[in-house]
């Protein structure tokens, strides 16, 4: 059982993302909290496995209580909770310890599956963010930049195209008329080949490439 | 001949008068000429010529002295309204004075001017703030409560009621969608949230991702703060200056640098598009530089056809305006 600390300073927001999440036999909400203050009190008076934060609260926001919790010694896992479909919101959020970013309009269909990565210890990818570092990665290989260089085959090169003008992996199933299953492996695939795998890397790279700041 | 500079123009007319009829009289007693008790036709014609001359000479004399008060008045007509020029503050007495005046008038209306521009831009900006911040905070919280809660009824409705649900959902997540497309683009948060330097690399990012052309960012580290103000302004200079390479230019490549130089930021946005001839590029360029007079910023626009345009916005550190 995960046990999930929610915290978002709309109540009905929470009773909405506790429901989602409690309709999943293995997740359980033990704590809510309405703003970043009390998120960070109520980690440290139960015990927790997921920390999911609204990113903009009030007294303290979700990325200041995140770096808190995150300092924690054997911290909970993190996953931010945003309205903002940008990708510099996704890097702060990794800066600060989150392992997933999830926005709002899309919570109802990848919240629990964000909830699920975290808790084995991957990142979940924000796809506008992804798709802004492979086409960084991209432009740099054409202008002949150092990159990390690694050989993609011929698919995934293909595949990289297709991320990097912001198609879902749906879009690029049928584009390329494989299976879901597939895209998602050669996504993963790609990333591991560039450097993007986990939290630690994702953001060393982005520093690197300029596109947040260190 | 010059008058003396502290005459007012009342006596400066009476002493053009005086001396002209103290020389008639002084040539009317010194010369031959004289009046008889009845005069004859003679005298009366060399009366009417002196007094011609005197006329004229006063005439000539008057309208040298008000000369420079006429080209005051021809230059106070040619002065433009958005690019006004000091007046030269020549001539003597009151046209002096006037130029004096009308200059330091200038001063004080172009010095109001920016007030009021600030004020107005000021109270754009909050009340962008404002708007974006309810919709965020109020519309969007209420769609997302929608969007869980239609997921929710979702799986608990009948098979035949799926799709129409599904479509709805769908419905509200495009509402979502948009309403944070326009709060982004009434009031970037993320220059509150995360700095000035990550909302240029965010508005680089979105450039990207809705034009041909890529963008190389180079945002120098540890640049002094600015202002939350000049923030604003450094930020939407860039936005605005992007949009024209977007729109306008037909650029390849786009650069977008954040240096520091001496007590200053500068903020440079290069495209090697098309380029523009003279100032022709309509209101942009007019709203950048009001934006960069509020924080009392040089903003330099160079740009010729075919090799592009830099936009180049320097901030002083540490100026409140």
């Amino acid at each position: 059982m995960i046990r999930i600390l929610l915290a978002d300073d709309h109540t009905l927001v929470r009773r909405g993302v506790r429901l989602i999440l409690e309709q999943e036999a293995d997740l359980s909400v033990v704590a809510e909290a309405a703003d970043g203050a009390e998120a960070v009190q109520r980690v440290r008076d139960t015990q927790v496995d997921l920390v999911v934060l609204d990113i903009a609260m009030p007294r303290m926001t979700g990325l200041q209580a995140a770096a808190e919790i995150a300092q924690r010694r054997d911290p909970p896992k993190i996953l931010m909770l945003s309205m903002h479909d940008n990708e510099q919101y996704f890097f702060g959020a990794l800066k600060a310890g989150a392992s997933g970013y999830v926005l709002k309009s899309v919570a109802d269909e990848d919240l629990v599956g964000a909830c699920r990565s975290a808790m084995r210890g991957e990142t979940f990818l924000y796809p506008g963010a992804e798709s802004t570092l492979v086409r960084d990665y991209l432009d740099r290989l054409r202008r002949g930049e150092r990159v990390p260089t690694s050989v993609l085959t011929a698919r995934e090169d293909q595949v990289i195209k297709l991320i990097a003008e912001g198609r879902s992996s749906r879009e690029i199933a049928r584009d390329l008329h494989i299976a879901l299953k597939t895209v998602e492996g050669h996504r993963a695939n790609i990333l591991g080949k560039l450097g993007m795998r986990d939290r630690v890397e994702l953001t060393r790279y982005a520093i690197r490439a300029g596109l947040i700041e260190p | 001949m010059r008058l003396p500079s502290h005459l007012p123009l009342f006596w400066t007319v009476c002493l053009i008068n005086g001396v002209v009829f103290v020389v008639g009289a002084l040539v009317l007693v010194f010369s031959p000429a004289s009046v008889s008790a009845d005069p004859v036709p003679s005298e009366l014609v060399v009366i009417g010529l002196g007094l011609v001359v005197m006329i004229l000479t006063n005439a000539l004399l008057i309208r040298w002295a008000l000369a420079p008060l006429q080209r005051l008045i021809t230059r106070l007509e040619g002065i433009d309204n958005l690019a006004p020029t000091r007046l030269p503050e020549e001539g003597s007495g009151p046209v002096r004075g006037i130029a004096e005046s009308v200059n330091g008038l200038m001063l004080r209306l172009a010095e109001e001017r920016r007030a009021g521009d600030a004020r107005a831009l000021s109270a754009q900006e909050a009340e962008r703030h404002r708007i974006a911040q309810e919709l965020h905070d109020e519309v969007g919280q209420s769609l997302t409560v929608v969007l869980l809660g239609l997921k929710q009824v979702e799986s608990q409705a009948p098979a035949s009621l799926v799709p129409e649900l599904a479509a709805v959902r769908e419905s509200a997540r495009a509402g979502l969608d948009d309403v944070r497309r326009v709060a982004r683009r009434l009031r970037p948060g993320v220059l509150e949230d995360l700095g000035l330097a990550s909302a240029l690399a965010a508005l680089a990012t979105d450039f990207a991702d809705h034009s041909a052309a890529s963008v190389r960012r180079s945002f120098a580290p540890g640049l002094p703060p600015l202002s939350a103000e000049a923030e604003v302004v450094v930020y939407r200079v860039a936005q605005e200056a992007l949009t024209n390479a977007a729109r306008h230019a037909d650029a390849q490549e786009v650069e977008l640098s954040l240096q520091k130089l001496g007590d200053s930021v500068v903020l440079e946005v290069r495209d090697d598009g098309r380029g523009f001839d003279g100032l022709a590029e309509g209101s942009g360029l007019m709203g950048m530089r009001e934006r960069a007079a509020l924080v009392r910023a040089e903003l330099s626009v160079i740009s010729r056809p075919r090799h592009g345009t830099t936009v180049r916005l320097k901030v002083p550190v540490g100026v409140e305006s």
